[in-house]
């Protein structure tokens, strides 16, 4: 026997066939994906592709001769 | 430095995800967008210690899980208030036949606690596993699963969607009930 919370007795903690809770069928699932799939969407800001472009090149100068 | 400009290439690759994690553990487009900032330089920084070969992703939400935590510590949980000001601010009207708007969703999912709103994130949209979701948290795969299951509950409660298409809430009473009573 699995130890359970008393919390998934309160009549929600559902064991459906799909063993997918989130799966495309429930429309919890099908917001969630929507809502992150927006936000995914997004465009990159520039500011990171810069930040790593510094990194890189801080990186450089530090091993100027190092190269494999 | 070959390697140096792959790992910034998979680095570039993954800011798209990390950023919407981001978004749905701050609630906040501008702190986001910090976190992912300080997340990069992190893992910059570690590069060495991350092995070729396994989860980037999972090891860049890792790090981007710790740093909002640390800094959520720093502040001293601040966001408690704001999340009392949401919670009063909130009313969520599903229409009558049943189509949930997407700006009620994300007040819904903003009511939940962070360790049920990280896991219900990690597993239904970041597409990780049960076992990555666990090591991103450091807790128990059965842990990952309790908490997912209680903010979905809580999703359908605040949202009133229990009658749902994939599962017949009928069924579900009647196992609840036949099961061994908890009262």
């Amino acid at each position: 026997m699995k130890h359970e919370k008393s919390t998934a007795h309160r009549g929600k903690a559902k064991r459906n066939g799909t063993g997918d809770p989130l799966g495309t069928n429930s429309e919890i699932g099908r917001k969630l994906k929507q809502y992150y799939d927006e936000l995914v969407a997004e465009e990159v800001p520039e500011r990171f592709m810069q930040l790593l472009s510094q990194l890189e090149e801080k990186e450089r100068a530090q091993q100027p001769a190092e190269k494999d | 430095m070959a390697d140096t400009s792959a790992f910034k290439d998979n680095l570039l690759e993954a800011i798209p995800g990390l950023r919407a994690f981001a978004v749905s553990l701050t609630k906040s487009a501008d702190r986001a967008d910090d976190l992912v900032q300080e997340t990069l330089v992190k893992a910059w920084d570690k590069q060495a210690s991350f092995e070729p070969g396994t989860n980037l992703k999972a090891w860049l939400f890792t790090i981007l899980r710790n740093e909002f935590y640390s800094q959520m510590r720093k502040r001293g949980r601040e966001v408690q208030d704001s999340d009392g000001a949401i919670t009063s601010r909130l009313s969520v009207h599903p229409s009558q036949d049943g189509s949930m708007d997407l700006g009620d969703f994300r007040k819904a999912l903003e009511l939940l606690p962070e360790d049920q709103r990280e896991a219900i994130v990690l597993i239904g949209a970041s597409g990780f596993s049960y076992e990555e979701a666990a090591e991103i948290c450091g807790c128990a795969v059965g842990t990952i699963k309790s908490r997912v299951s209680r903010a979905r509950a809580r999703l359908q409660e605040l949202l009133n969607v229990n009658g749902e298409n994939d599962f017949g809430h009928d069924a579900v009473s009647a196992q609840v009930t036949s099961s061994t009573a908890v009262a």
